[in-house]
């Protein structure tokens, strides 16, 4: 069901008009330039670490420690 | 990489021990897409921060609410959707995004290896946002979603409550409206 969707979706894809970007990066429709988007877009480190904050004030004994040990950082 | 959940659907509730582990293998797992859909929804790097912050803050709050019935990613999603139209509905503007000028962007995370690339991604970026800024809040919410290759339209329509081929319908506007303001923006 999924990949019968998504095959639609590509069907669709290719009638749309290709999109042409400065960069010298060629794109065959707007699903594949926001999927670059989305890939060039990094996470600022400073969300999990403000998320581990935020969580050990709402759950202090749940929470201790527990994103700086799983995601290893020592500023988390 | 932490896997307590195995592919997009929470097998057995965790107990009160195993959620931090479990919620810090969700935050690894969607935090990129989510950041994503809230930058470009938003239209500005620090509300999307806080946003995404916010959005996993509710999540770990209410995750004893979640039914496992949808996958992780579309009960992530739809408390952001939420999370953002209500930012937008509170703050009673669009001009908001004409105030995101560069120095704001220059502020925002690109993964790149040379500083032509950087230039270069952050022009792209400009551009798509723009082009996105032309367009009504639920076609610019349809291309994020359908941008994430693991939402198939299925599951489109049931984060944002429509049928499937209205979301076709909808997706096959959107794009012809999104690339005509692309193309316009060079």
């Amino acid at each position: 069901m999924k990949q019968q969707s998504k095959l639609t979706a590509k069907q669709e894809q290719t009638v749309e008009p290709q999109l042409q970007a400065k960069a010298g990066h060629e794109f065959q429709n707007s699903d594949e330039l926001l999927r670059f988007d989305a890939e060039q877009t990094v996470v600022p480190p400073e969300i999990a670490a403000r998320l581990e904050r935020s969580v050990q004030k709402i759950a202090p004994k749940k929470s201790s420690g527990w994103f700086a040990r799983i995601f290893g950082g020592n500023n988390l | 990489m932490n896997e307590p959940v195995e592919g997009q659907r929470v097998e057995s509730r965790p107990s009160a021990e195993q959620l931090p582990a479990v919620f810090a293998g969700f935050y690894d797992e969607h935090s990129r897409v989510i950041y994503y859909l809230t930058l470009r929804y938003l239209g500005d790097p620090q509300k999307a921060e806080d946003a995404t912050h916010d959005v996993f803050l509710k999540a770990f709050q209410r995750f004893d609410q979640f039914r496992g019935e949808a996958s992780v990613r579309s009960w992530l999603y739809r408390i952001a959707i939420n999370h953002c139209q209500n930012l937008c509905q509170s703050w009673h503007n669009r001009n908001i995004f004409a105030n995101s000028d560069d120095a704001v962007w220059e502020n925002s995370a690109a993964r790149t290896d040379s500083p032509l690339r950087v230039l270069e991604t952050k022009e792209l970026g400009q551009r798509i946002q723009k082009a996105l800024n032309e367009l009504s809040d639920e076609y610019r919410l349809l291309l994020l979603l359908v941008a994430d290759q693991e939402m198939s339209y299925d599951e489109i329509g049931a984060v944002v409550g429509q049928s499937t081929d209205a979301v076709r319908g909808k997706l096959h506007r959107a794009r012809k409206s999104f690339a005509a303001h692309f193309d316009k923006s060079k």
